[in-house]
């Protein structure tokens, strides 16, 4: 019985804990400008991220290594030097949006300046990080992320046309009049990056550490990971799907949390806002959380020094002290009264870019007798790997291009 | 035989098997990545092209910036860890000793003790309740 909780413990904070402010974000923009036209990236991108979490848990949980341990390893100081300034800036993008999401969810709940959310937002990540155990923190976030299923019954409440919505997403590559193909495609690849955000490889191969995996809990992980993420991604197609019933018609373009939200009040009132809301807050704490930790992993793994939240604070000191310096970073630029929706949206694209930087190393160790034995991958996820290898290369190269032909997709 | 006769009985690639892998302490603490290395001759002089050289001591700190950017530190700022503590060469490289026996850890312990420990819950164990 026991064992049974502990599974569905593990699959429903995998759902819950899909969804970040990126995927909240991207999924409602796409959906009120692309309907479901896109809903084939969402496919793309869980798989993607089923078999990127995979690998990452299983190489930590085997050899006791976290990912940028390894990186460094194997790509040698100045690679793995130019990988961490890359991954860690980017990572501070996603850390600043999160941190801003919790300020405007609950702005959106309380109507106290947002400005003053962040800082109480960013002093309740910090104190999570520096308390409260490493278990109970993915349990809590993760569950009460769940309350995003809100915006499924608020689709279920809309009673849409099906057959239009199916219709929509079967339309694979043809944008809905008045989109342009380049837009598109630049938020094919921003949506591909919020589904397969890289922190979640440091979060995971860490997170199989600080949890004392061992080969035993391989099959525990494949399950989570492989039944947790799809459910998790089809929240992410009912926030896209809201948008294509409530404001694609009226051709609402979302540019602020309220407009996000706005289907789910018109459906299901005060009642279901608030259970929305409340989702809103515990999947981007739990997010700012991941990428706060994820920030603090990937310098500590890369210089070797101690690292990890089973240590106590001083026992991790530097760690530590890197997870401060970027929550105060973060809130730094927050401060600014820059956009949290716009800092949203480049990261998801940066995201993208930096794909290759993490995924390839994995696939590589992953394969190597010297950390895997007899854990090395087999051919399913090999052939997958090759595949994905190409995926996210290509989505990582055109990225840029995109974004400047575009202008970021307002084309 | 012990693992460091087993060891010494494995080819070593100082480049693929040493630099860049993480040190652990004799609890299996992590202490630092492989900066750099020291080399000195079979007598602990010069190197000598064609005599047999060894191992003398794992470097750390400062060694970073010189790996990434050439050249070499003065002896005077090496931070080293004597080739005699080391235990066993793995996917990690296992100590014989305690990190807080080395002076290469004084970076982690000035943040310890002058931030991390002076901020009220910092020796609180978050495992423990």
């Amino acid at each position: 019985m026991k064992r049974l909780l502990g599974v569905a413990l593990g699959i429903l904070t995998a759902i819950g804990g899909f969804v970040d402010i990126g995927d909240l974000v991207t999924n409602a923009v796409v959906g009120s400008r692309f309907g479901l036209s896109l809903v084939w990236v969402v496919v793309v991108g869980v798989v993607g991220i089923c078999l990127f979490a995979e690998m990452s848990g299983r190489v930590a949980a085997v050899s006791g290594r976290a990912t940028f341990e390894i990186i460094r390893e194997r790509l040698g100081p100045r690679m793995a030097g130019a990988n961490l300034v890359a991954s860690f800036a980017i990572n501070l993008l996603t850390l600043t949006a999160e941190v801003g999401g919790i300020a405007l969810a609950l702005h959106l709940a309380s109507s106290v300046e947002p400005r003053l959310w962040i800082v109480v937002a960013a002093a309740a990540v910090w104190l999570v990080l520096w308390r409260v155990k490493f278990s109970i923190m993915e349990n809590v976030a993760g569950l009460l992320g769940l309350l995003l299923v809100g915006f499924g019954v608020a689709l279920f409440l809309l009673g849409p046309d099906w057959g239009d919505l199916l219709a929509q997403a079967a339309s694979i590559g043809q944008p809905p009049g008045g989109q342009s193909m380049g837009s598109y495609w630049f938020y094919a690849v921003a949506l591909f990056g919020a589904a397969m955000t890289p922190y979640e490889v440091f979060f995971f191969s860490s997170g199989a550490v600080e949890e004392k995996w061992t080969a035993k809990d391989l099959s525990q992980n494949r399950l989570n990971v492989l039944t947790g993420f799809p459910l998790g991604g089809l929240l992410s197609v009912a926030i896209a799907a809201c948008a294509a019933v409530v404001l694609m018609p009226q051709s609402i373009e979302v540019s602020s949390l309220s407009q996000i939200v706005l289907p789910v009040a018109q459906a299901g009132g005060t009642l279901l806002l608030a259970v929305v809301i409340l989702g809103i807050v515990a999947a981007t704490f739990g997010a700012a959380l991941e990428t706060a930790l994820s920030s603090g992993y990937t310098v500590a793994q890369y210089l070797g020094w101690s690292w990890g939240k089973f240590r106590r604070p001083a026992k991790a000191a530097r760690f530590h002290l890197t997870m401060i310096v970027a929550l105060l970073i973060a809130v730094g630029i927050l401060m600014t009264s820059v956009d949290p929706i716009a800092v949203t949206e480049m990261s998801v694209v940066f995201s993208a870019v930096a794909l290759p930087l993490t995924y390839v190393p994995i696939l590589v160790v992953a394969n190597d007798p010297e950390y895997m034995g007899e854990h090395v991958s087999g051919k399913v996820a090999n052939a997958l790997g090759s595949v994905y290898l190409v995926i996210v290369l290509v989505a990582a190269l055109a990225a840029i291009p995109l974004m400047i032909a575009t202008g970021a997709g307002s084309a | 035989m012990s693992d460091i006769e087993r060891a010494a009985r494995r080819v070593i690639d100082a480049r693929l098997h040493l630099l860049d892998r993480q040190v652990l302490d004799v609890v299996g603490e992590p202490v630092t990545a492989i900066d750099d290395l020291e080399i000195v001759g079979a007598d602990g002089e010069e190197v000598v092209p064609g005599r047999t050289a060894r191992v003398a001591a794992v470097l750390a700190g400062p060694a970073i910036v010189t790996r990434l950017l050439g050249g070499h530190p003065p002896p005077s700022r090496w931070e080293r860890i004597e080739w005699s503590h080391v235990e066993r060469v793995g996917t990690t490289v296992d100590l014989s000793v305690d990190r807080d026996a080395l002076d290469l850890d004084w970076s982690e312990r000035w943040v310890r003790d002058r931030v991390i420990a002076r901020i009220p819950g910092g020796l609180h164990d978050p495992e423990s309740d």
